[in-house]
C-alpha cells in the first residue's frame, strides 16, 4: 500500500485517462446537460465525472448487468447422420477487470447482499463471482446525504470503506486518494502527485467529521417479528402501499435487489439463454402457468419486497439486512413511497401487539 | 449438474414419449454423457429443470425412482409455452436437463411406517417416484395404500402400470369423478373416497399431491382421521426460474421452494408465510 | 412520520388546503373515500393518500408539489371506485388531471356520476429534479412560493429560484390549468400560461432537425431507458396494464434485451396506443427516473391528430375519440 495522492479537480479527467489505460474505469456522469440524474458509464476521454451527488442508476450494472448471457446454444446437424439434430452449448467468455470510480459506500455495500446469495452456495453463480472478484471500487467519502438517506441505520455510514479498494476524499480544490486494498493501492501513484501534509490533514479531518455523522434514524430491530405479526393485516399493508404504481423503479435502482428472470432468444438455429433484472413489483413475477398468482396485488408484492429486505433476508443470513440505506427507492419512486415508514410502522404495531 | 455453472444444463436424449392423457405426456430421458448417467444420484421427490433451447426451462418431478436408473422419467402437463413444446418431442430429440434439484421426500424417516398416498391428476407424478421406490424396498415399509383419482378414466396417468403397483404390494384405490361405461373401480371425489377407506392414522405418513381444491378437502379428511400435521407431507408448486436458490422468484418468506422444497410437512407449512 | 412533519416546514398553500379540508369534510360521509395528496418524505415531495375517515382529512393538502395525476387510481388494478352504484368516490384534480377524467369517460372506463371531483386551479407544479439541478440542496427544510420566486431552505440557508424555472415542462406548456370537470372548485380559476396553439414549441423545434439528428437525439435519450415501465404504469390511459406488449409472450413482441431497438419498439407502441387519447398530463415524463422526455413523443402524435382530425382528447366528454371510430367511407385512412 502506498501513501496518499492529490488529484486537482481540473486534472481528474486526465488521471482517469491514465487509470483507464490500466483497467477499464466506470465513472458517474451526468445524464444530460439539463438533467439532474447521473449514471455510471464506462470512461471515455473527455468525460467529466459528477461527484457531487448520488447517482440515479447504479454501478450494480458493472457486476450484475441488466442483461447477461448465461450460455449460447445452437442446433446443428449430426456430422455422421444429417437427419439427426444435435445441440451445442457454449458458455460466455470470462469478464475483464473493472474499476468503479466514485462509488458511494451504499453502492458498494449493496454487493454484500449479492455475495451471500450468489457465492455462498449451495450453488455458486460463477459469472457473478468472476466479475465480483475482478471489480475494484474507489469509494467516495460521502458528504451529500439527503432526506432519503439512512445508511447509518442499516450498518453502514457515509465514511464506510467496507468493500473499497481506494478511498476518495474530496478536499478544497480536488480529491485526496488513498489505497484500501493491495490491488487498489497499486493504482494510487498513477492518479496524482503525493498529497501535501496540508491536503492529507484536510482529508483526515473530513473523514473524521463524516464518520461521526449518523445518517438516518431508522431502527430496524423488531421488524422480523413485526412482519410476522402484521403479515395478514391487509388494511395495514393497503394503507402503506395503496398509491404504488407497480412499476419496477424501486427495484431497478436498488443496490441490493438482485432478482432476475431467465429467458431464451433464438433466431434460426442459434440463440442464447440470458438473465435480466426482474422486479418482484411486476404483476407477472409470480404468475403461474395456470393463471394462479400467489401475490395477486401490489399489497402482497410490496409486502414481499419489504419482507425480503428487512425480515426474510435477515432470517436466512444471520441477521443481515438486505438494504444499504441508500434511499434510492424513496427518491426515485414516482409516488414517493417511503420504505422507512413501512418499517417504522411494522415495528410500532408489533410493539403494540406485544 | 455442472459444478462450475449451475445454470448450464446437461444435454440429454429423449428415449421414449408416452401419451398419458389428452394433455399429459411422459418423457423417458437419458443424459448424453454415459458417465454422468451412470453416476446420477437423487432422492425421490427431487426435481429437474427441462430445457427446450430457444423456448425456455420448466420444472418437473423426476418421477422414476432412484432404484430404476435406465432413464429419468418426467410427466408433463401441457399448460404453457415450454410444456407445449415438450409435447412435440419425439424419441431421439435433444433437450437439456438440470437435475437433481430440491430436497426430496424424507424416505428414511418413513421406514417401518404405514404409508398413504393421496394423488389427483398430474399430482400422481411426484408420488409415483416414492411409490416405486418403496415397492422396490417393500420390506422397509408397512401397509402402502394409494388413493388416486382423476376426472375420468382417461385422465388417469400410468394406467398401464396399475397391475404392477398392485402386484408389487400396493393397496391401490382408483376413483373417477363420475360414472363411465366400463369403469369397474370407485366413483367419487378423492376426499370422499378417503373418508370411505378411512385408513388408520396410527404410525402412518400421508403424502398428498394434487390440485389445490383437492388438497384442501383431503386435509380436512386426514384431520378427521386423526393425522397430525407432521404426519402429512405435500409438495409445493411455485413459478421457478433458476431452481438453485439464487434468482429469488420462488420464495415464501425466507423459505425457497426450489432449495428448501418442494417437499414440506404440514407442520413446516404452518410455520411459513401463508402465500400459496 | 409525525416526527418528520414536525421537523420540516412544507410548501403548503394554506388557504387552499384549509378550503379543501372544509369541502371534503362536508361530503365525506357520502363518499366511499377520497384520493388526494399528503406531505411526502421531505419538503420537496408529496405523495398520494387515500382518506376515508374524518380524522385523516387533515392529512390532505394542496401545493405545487402535488404533482401526481391521481385519475389512474380509478382505473388501474385494484381500481379505487365506489362499492355500489349509488355511491361516489372523491378525487382531487388539477387542470391537466381533469382531462384524464374526461378522456376516461369518453372511453367509457369511468362514469362521471360515480365521482365527486375536487377541482384545483393550478399555477404549475414544481419539478424537484429541476430545482435540485439548479440548486444542489442538502437537507431541505422548507419550500415556499414568494411572488415570482421559489424559496428553498436547506442546511446551508435560503435559496431562491424564479418560479418559472422550478416548474415541470408540462406546466410550462399547459393551456388548461383550470379543471374542466369538477363538483367543487377549491380556489378561484387562474389565467392559463399559454394558448393551446403555443403548446407544441418543442415538437416544432424537433421537426426542424434532420432525420439523423432526431435519430441521434432519441437514441441517446432512450439508451438510458431501464425498462422499468413507470411511464406506462403511471399513465391513466395506459389501460392494458399486465396484458401489455412487453409482457405477452404470445405473440412475442419484445425480448428482455437492453438494445435500443427493443426500447424504440416499446416506446413507439406505447405512444401509438395513446395517439389521440393522450391528454398530455405529462405523468410518463414526470415519473421517469432516467429523465427521458417521453411525453414529447405523444405530443408529436397529438399535434398530428389536431392537424388532421381537429381533435383533442379529454376536452369534451361527449366526443368519441377519432381512433375509436370507424367509418367505412372515410378517406385516406
Ligand atoms: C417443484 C415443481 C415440480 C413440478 N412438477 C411438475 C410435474 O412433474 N409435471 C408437470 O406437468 N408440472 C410440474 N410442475 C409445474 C410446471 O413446472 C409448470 O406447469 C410449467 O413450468 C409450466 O411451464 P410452461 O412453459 O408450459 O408455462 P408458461 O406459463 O408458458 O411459462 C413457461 C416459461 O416461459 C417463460 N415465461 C412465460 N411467461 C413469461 C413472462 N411473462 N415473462 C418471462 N418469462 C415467461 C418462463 O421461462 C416460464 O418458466 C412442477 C412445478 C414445480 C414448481
Ligand atoms: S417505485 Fe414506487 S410506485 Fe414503483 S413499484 Fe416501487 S414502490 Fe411502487
Ligand atoms: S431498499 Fe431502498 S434504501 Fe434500501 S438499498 Fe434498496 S433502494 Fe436503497
Ligand atoms: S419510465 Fe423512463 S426508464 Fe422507465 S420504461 Fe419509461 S422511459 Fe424507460
Ligand atoms: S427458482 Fe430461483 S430462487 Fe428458487
Amino acid at each position: 500500500m502506498s501513501g496518499k495522492v492529490f488529484i486537482p479537480q481540473d486534472k481528474l479527467a486526465s488521471a482517469l485517462e491514465r487509470l483507464n489505460e490500466k483497467v477499464p474505469v466506470w465513472v458517474p456522469v451526468s445524464q444530460g446537460a439539463d438533467r439532474w440524474g447521473i449514471d455510471f458509464k464506462p470512461f471515455r476521454a473527455g468525460m467529466v465525472p459528477v461527484m457531487d451527488r448520488q447517482s440515479t442508476a447504479l454501478p450494480k450494472e458493472v457486476i450484475f448487468p441488466q442483461v447477461q448471457t448465461l450460455m449460447t446454444f445452437e442446433y446443428v446437424k449430426a456430422p455422421e447422420d444429417p437427419g439427426r439434430v444435435q445441440l451445442k452449448l457454449e458458455e460466455p467468455p470470462e469478464a475483464g477487470n473493472a474499476l468503479v470510480f466514485g462509488a458511494r459506500p451504499c453502492d458498494v455495500r449493496g454487493f454484500f447482499t449479492f455475495d451471500r446469495v450468489f457465492t455462498e452456495g449451495p450453488f455458486v453463480d460463477n459469472q457473478y463471482k468472476d466479475r465480483r472478484e475482478k471489480t475494484l471500487f474507489a469509494v467516495l467519502l460521502c458528504r451529500e446525504a439527503d432526506e432519503a438517506c439512512f445508511c447509518s441505520s442499516v450498518g453502514s455510514g457515509p465514511a464506510d470503506t467496507a468493500g473499497g479498494d481506494l478511498w476518495i476524499t474530496p478536499v478544497e480544490g480536488g480529491y485526496v486518494v488513498e489505497g484500501l486494498s493491495e490491488r487498489g493501492g497499486s493504482y494510487v501513484q498513477l492518479l496524482g502527485d503525493p498529497a501535501t501534509e496540508e491536503q492529507a490533514a484536510a482529508a483526515s479531518r473530513s473523514q473524521e467529521e463524516v464518520s461521526r455523522q449518523k445518517v438516518g434514524s431508522l431502527d430496524p430491530s423488531g421488524v422480523v417479528q413485526g412482519q410476522k405479526d402484521r403479515f395478514e393485516d391487509k388494511d395495514f399493508w393497503r394503507s402503506m402501499v395503496n398509491q404504488c404504481l407497480g412499476c419496477g423503479v424501486c427495484t431497478y435502482v436498488c443496490p441490493t435487489c438482485y432478482c432476475f428472470n431467465i429467458t431464451d432468444e433464438m433466431r434460426h438455429s442459434r440463440g442464447e439463454r440470458m438473465r435480466s433484472w426482474d422486479s418482484c413489483m411486476f404483476a407477472v413475477y409470480t404468475q403461474e402457468a395456470s393463471g394462479h398468482n400467489p401475490r395477486p396485488t401490489k399489497l402482497e408484492r410490496y409486502r414481499n419486497r419489504v419482507g425480503h429486505k428487512f425480515s426474510y433476508f435477515p432470517e436466512k443470513y444471520d441477521g443481515m439486512i438486505a438494504c444499504c440505506g441508500c434511499g434510492r427507492c424513496i427518491r426515485s419512486c414516482p409516488v414517493s413511497i417511503d420504505i422507512r415508514k413501512v418499517v417504522e410502522n411494522l415495528k410500532e404495531r408489533s410493539h403494540a401487539c406485544a | 449438474m455442472h459444478a462450475h455453472n449451475p445454470y448450464l444444463p446437461e444435454l440429454a436424449t429423449v428415449q421414449e414419449v408416452i401419451g398419458e392423457t389428452h394433455n399429459i405426456c411422459t418423457l423417458r430421458v437419458v443424459l448424453n454423457d454415459p458417465e454422468k448417467m451412470k453416476n446420477f444420484q437423487f432422492t425421490p421427490g427431487q426435481v429437474g429443470q427441462l430445457s427446450i433451447f430457444g423456448v425456455g426451462e420448466s420444472t418437473f418431478v423426476i418421477n422414476s425412482p432412484p432404484t430404476r436408473m435406465d432413464y429419468l422419467q418426467f410427466s408433463v402437463m401441457r399448460v404453457g409455452e415450454v410444456t407445449q413444446r415438450i409435447h412435440l418431442l419425439n424419441a431421439g430429440d435433444q433437450i437439456g436437463v438440470r437435475a437433481p434439484l430440491g430436497n426430496g421426500f424424507p424416505f428414511e424417516e418413513m421406514k417401518g411406517k404405514d404409508i398413504l398416498f393421496v394423488g389427483g391428476g398430474i399430482g400422481m407424478a411426484p408420488l409415483r417416484t416414492l411409490l416405486l421406490f418403496m415397492l422396490d424396498n417393500r420390506q422397509d415399509y408397512g401397509d402402502i395404500t394409494v388413493i388416486y383419482g382423476a376426472r375420468s378414466p382417461h385422465d388417469l396417468c400410468y394406467s398401464y402400470e396399475f397391475d404392477q403397483w398392485r402386484s408389487g404390494g400396493a393397496n391401490l384405490v382408483l376413483t373417477v369423478d363420475t360414472e363411465h361405461p366400463g369403469w369397474k373401480e370407485r366413483v367419487g371425489f378423492v376426499p370422499t373416497v378417503l373418508k370411505e377407506e378411512a385408513p388408520s392414522a396410527h404410525n402412518r405418513v400421508a403424502i398428498v399431491c394434487g390440485p389445490p381444491i383437492m388438497i384442501k378437502f383431503v386435509l380436512f379428511g386426514l384431520k378427521e382421521l386423526g393425522f397430525e400435521d407432521d404426519q402429512i407431507i405435500s409438495t409445493l408448486e411455485k413459478r421457478m426460474k433458476c431452481g438453485v436458490g439464487i434468482c429469488g422468484r420462488c420464495n415464501m418468506g425466507s423459505t425457497y421452494v426450489c432449495l428448501d422444497g418442494p417437499v414440506f410437512t404440514y407442520s413446516e407449512l404452518r410455520e411459513m408465510v401463508p402465500e400459496l | 412520520m409525525s416526527l418528520l412533519s414536525e421537523r420540516l416546514g412544507w410548501i403548503v398553500f394554506e388557504a387552499e388546503t384549509k378550503r379543501l379540508h372544509e369541502l371534503v369534510k362536508a361530503v365525506l360521509p357520502e363518499l366511499d373515500g377520497i384520493v388526494g395528496w399528503e406531505q411526502g418524505f421531505d419538503a420537496l415531495h408529496a405523495t398520494p393518500v387515500f382518506v376515508n375517515r374524518e380524522e385523516d382529512v387533515h392529512r390532505l393538502m394542496w401545493s405545487p408539489l402535488c404533482v401526481h395525476n391521481l385519475s389512474g387510481y380509478l382505473v388501474k388494478t385494484p381500481p379505487f371506485l365506489p362499492r355500489d352504484e349509488g355511491r361516489k368516490v372523491g378525487i382531487c384534480v388539477k387542470g391537466c388531471d381533469s382531462r384524464s377524467l374526461v378522456a376516461l369517460e369518453q372511453e367509457k372506463f369511468l362514469g362521471r356520476d360515480r365521482l365527486h371531483i375536487f377541482g384545483i386551479p393550478c399555477e404549475g407544479t414544481v419539478d424537484w429534479r429541476r430545482v435540485m439541478k439548479k440548486i444542489p440542496l442538502r437537507g431541505v427544510s422548507s419550500v415556499r412560493r414568494e411572488g415570482p420566486e421559489l424559496k428553498v431552505e436547506d442546511s446551508r440557508g435560503v435559496h431562491s429560484l424564479p418560479w418559472e424555472e422550478s416548474l415541470a415542462r408540462r406546466c410550462l406548456r399547459c393551456a388548461h390549468p383550470n379543471p374542466l370537470v369538477h363538483d367543487v372548485l377549491v380556489r378561484d380559476p387562474v389565467e392559463p400560461r399559454i394558448k393551446k396553439d403555443e403548446a407544441y414549441g418543442l415538437v416544432e423545434e424537433m421537426d426542424q432537425k434532420s432525420l439523423e439528428e432526431r435519430l441521434a437525439f432519441w437514441s441517446a435519450e432512450l439508451d438510458r431507458c431501464i425498462r422499468c415501465y413507470a411511464c406506462r404504469n403511471a399513465c391513466p390511459l395506459c389501460v392494458c396494464q399486465d396484458r401489455c406488449i412487453v409482457e405477452t409472450r404470445d405473440p412475442k413482441w419484445l425480448t428482455q434485451k437492453m438494445g435500443i431497438s427493443e426500447k424504440f419498439m416499446f416506446h413507439m407502441i406505447h405512444s401509438l396506443h395513446l395517439a389521440g387519447r393522450c391528454t398530455e398530463c405529462g405523468e410518463c415524463e414526470r415519473v421517469c427516473p432516467m429523465e427521458i422526455p417521453v411525453t414529447l413523443m405523444k405530443e408529436k402524435l397529438n399535434q398530428i391528430t389536431r392537424e388532421i382530425l381537429g381533435y383533442e382528447a379529454g376536452i369534451d366528454s361527449q366526443l368519441v375519440p377519432p381512433l375509436l371510430t370507424f367509418n367505412p367511407g372515410e378517406h385516406e385512412l
